[in-house]
């Protein structure tokens, strides 16, 4: 097991407000949270207290709570990074030491945001990066572009970060500091039908969207472009996550003769219905699925009936690309992580390095560093070269997003001789035609 | 034919909510105290059948035969060292506490397990994939069968226990009065520990079925104690067969609600719930004293 996820020093005031807001918070007293962060603000000066020769970056990731598998790789990530400005930056010739503190967001968006106003007012970073799930990367984008603190995220849909935070459509540039780079509705788009065309079906498209942003999100947006594609969407209507029972939607699946099968569920959701799918006897020949199976252990949880389940990667470690501030490459990152943790290598690992890649160019891209308005001018306009590819900002859909692809492949059994149970392989590179297609997809049969 | 689907699908789900409703209602009945820590027990239980499992490489019931002993204890000595404490603190004192215990627990299994999802389902093969199907419509899953068996056989064993024992009769005396029953020689602090201890293994039970029905990870406790708490009081507080009839009620009304329309699934079974709390039976619950 890796040490303590909280390897930064200054426990003791943390730990305590743990206490406080899991006990204030989690008993309904949720506007306790920003009383004490407000009390945060008088009590921690004016910040910066490492002198100006010190730039802080701030994480916060889900380390505990529902979406703790995202948070899983971080301590690995944070110590490559960390490794990597040991010896500091030297940027327009002066020496910055750089201190990384990472925070827990425990996969709620009250602690999220409270993290964040710690880590800005208390710590006074200069740069905030955060990721995994509008949960925790929606507040703590919100708190920097308060505070005008430059933050950069990803590992959210773009739209769900965008939109979900008030931009309108018509907004080209909604956010000053904070930035963003992930996967949107374009990529699922275009991920699906260079993918479901390889096995030949009835395009009918049976689909289990959830009541929550992402189900939503997708309904509104992908819906409508795969049914111009020709694909019969068949959508029984929102669910609610933890459902279950879904005996009502595999009936109507079934009699629908629905070959294809999509759904961005949670992983209990997804386990309890492919299990009752298969004893109601529903079989479609692909079952493309989202949000869930991005990491081993969940496709794994299922057995034997998780073999073929086709999915979406934002990162492999066939990505031919390598982080610009470690120098890893893409295949040396999984290696590392498989041979420091014992576990398989998760898609996390390409994101989380890519938001470190994007802080040192961003610090040595700025005209002054310590100048947050300075910091946040310089991601508008930054190109870096990160485990997911090349971040180039003002190319996007918009001024504060890069999109970055989102590859289709397939859960396949290990080949023998793996240590592990279960392999992810490429099916389609649509998105980024320089990762390299490793097979086709295959009709599920398990 | 798809509602005959949906009533049949909903009892078996049935059967899982009054597994889990068992061991709280168990508690509220004896002690008034409501477990909050109910659901993250169960998920102990499935980690600790997992677990033995997959070291011993054996059948999960194979495990949960080792680890029922262990949860008994662990409730046993769980109510003698912080339940009692609590309970002399007032009636809101064991809410907290469990309440305390639930997010300990979660972080410790977090911290010792990993986030990684998991499931017993596996390791049983068809078992927890397979049925019978009746018609190209209709199948009953051997796992749903089970689950009910279980949750029946339980709950009859339960409230064979209540009536027919000695010991259940000193349960009965101790839940409508512990001091009359400590005047006549009946040590409420030794009856409750049995009790609590018998809650506990019952929720590693039910945790085990979860563990077979879905997936499970640190922080799958607390949505299924929403459903074993309204199951309970569906049923009526404290009541067994009450609570196997709440469990039903409830996943017939979730899936007969989906029926209708997907969003309306967990809603129907919140609805039902409410409608009991508003009657004349909620009222009953509202002024039901604890005693410590």
């Amino acid at each position: 097991m890796p040490e303590s996820p909280m390897s930064e020093p200054s426990p003791e005031p943390s730990r305590r407000q743990i206490l406080r807001t899991a006990g204030l918070g989690m008993s309904g007293l949720a506007l306790a949270s920003p009383l004490l962060a407000a009390c945060k603000v008088g009590s921690g000066g004016s910040g910066g207290s490492g002198g100006a020769a010190t730039l802080k970056i701030g994480f916060v990731s889900p380390r505990t709570g529902a979406a703790a598998g995202f948070g899983e790789p971080d301590a690995y990530v944070l110590g490559l990074a960390r490794k990597a400005f040991a010896d500091g930056l030297t940027i327009g010739g002066k020496k910055y030491q750089v201190k990384i503190i990472d925070k827990d967001g425990q996969s709620n968006p009250q602690r999220g945001s409270q993290v964040a106003n710690d880590l800005i007012n208390a710590e006074g970073v200069d740069l905030m990066l955060t990721t995994s799930t509008p949960e925790t990367v929606n507040p703590v984008s919100d708190a920097c572009e308060a505070a005008g603190v430059p933050c950069i995220s990803t590992v959210v849909p773009w739209e769900a970060w965008y939109f979900g935070r008030g931009a309108k459509p018509t907004q080209k540039q909604a956010y000053r500091y904070t930035f963003h780079f992930c996967f949107g509705v374009e990529q699922f788009h275009q991920a699906y039908t260079h993918l479901w065309p390889q096995v030949k079906t009835n395009k009918k498209t049976g689909v289990m969207w959830p009541n929550d942003s992402d189900g939503n999100a997708i309904r509104q947006a992908l819906g409508p472009l795969l049914e111009k594609d020709g694909y019969d969407i068949v959508d029984p209507g929102a669910y609610t996550d933890g459902t279950n029972d879904y005996s009502s939607q595999i009936a109507r699946f079934k009699s629908e003769h629905c070959e294809i099968f999509n759904t961005f569920p949670i992983p209990s959701d997804f386990a309890t219905f492919w299990r009752q799918a298969a004893q109601q006897g529903y079989r479609p020949k692909i079952v493309q699925v989202a949000k869930t199976g991005l990491f081993p252990s969940q496709v794994e949880a299922l057995g034997s009936i998780g073999v073929g389940i086709a999915g979406g990667a934002y990162w492999t470690p066939t990505f031919p690309y390598s982080s610009s501030l470690t120098k890893i490459s893409s295949k040396d990152l999984a290696d590392g992580y498989q041979k420091s943790s014992g576990k398989q290598w998760t898609q996390q690992l390409g994101p989380s390095l890519a938001l470190f890649d994007a802080a040192a160019a961003a610090f040595q891209a700025a005209t002054d560093p310590k100048d947050k308005k300075a910091v946040a001018k310089a991601i508008a306009g930054l190109d870096v070269q990160t485990p997911v590819g090349r971040l180039q900002w003002g190319k996007g859909p918009n001024a504060n997003v890069v999109a970055t692809p989102i590859l289709g492949g397939q859960w396949v059994q290990a080949a023998k001789g793996s240590p592990y149970k279960l392999d992810f392989v490429l099916c389609e590179n649509s998105s980024d035609p320089n990762v390299p297609v490793a097979a086709r997809l295959h009709p599920y049969t398990s | 034919m798809s509602w005959i689907n949906a009533l049949v699908q909903g009892l078996f789900l049935g059967g899982l909510y009054a597994l889990f409703a068992c061991g709280l209602s168990l508690l509220f009945g004896v002690m008034r105290i409501i477990n909050l820590a109910h659901g993250d027990l169960a998920v102990l239980g499935a980690f600790g059948v997992w677990w033995v499992s997959d070291r011993a490489d054996v059948s999960p019931f194979l495990a949960l035969l080792a680890v029922l002993p262990v949860m008994l204890a662990l409730g046993y000595a769980l109510q003698r060292t912080v339940l009692a404490r609590s309970l002399r603190g007032g009636e809101l004192t064991p809410l907290l506490t469990t309440f305390g215990l639930a997010i300990v627990l979660q972080n410790a299994l977090l911290q010792i397990f990993s986030p990684d999802v998991r499931s017993l389902g596996p390791s049983v093969g068809s078992l927890s994939t397979g049925s019978w199907k009746i018609t190209d419509q209709l199948s009953v899953p051997y796992l749903g069968v089970l689950i009910l068996a279980v949750a029946v056989g339980v709950l009859g064993a339960l409230q064979f226990l209540l009536q027919r024992t000695g010991f259940g009769r000193e349960m009965r005396a101790t839940a409508q009065d512990p001091d009359t029953a400590a005047l006549v020689g009946v040590p409420a602090a030794s009856v409750y520990a049995r009790a609590a201890a018998i809650a506990v293994a019952v929720a590693a039970l039910a945790g085990t079925f979860l563990a077979l029905h879905s997936t499970f990870d640190a922080s799958s406790g607390p949505t299924q104690l929403v459903f074993a708490f309204e199951a309970v009081v569906i049923g009526g507080l404290g009541s067994l067969w009450g609570t196997l009839t709440g469990g039903v009620v409830l996943g017939i009304a979730q899936t007969l609600g989906a029926q209708i329309d997907p969003q309306y699934s967990i809603l129907a079974g919140h609805l039902v719930f409410l409608v009991i709390l508003a009657g004349p039976r909620g009222r009953f619950i509202a002024t039901r004293r604890a005693h410590a």
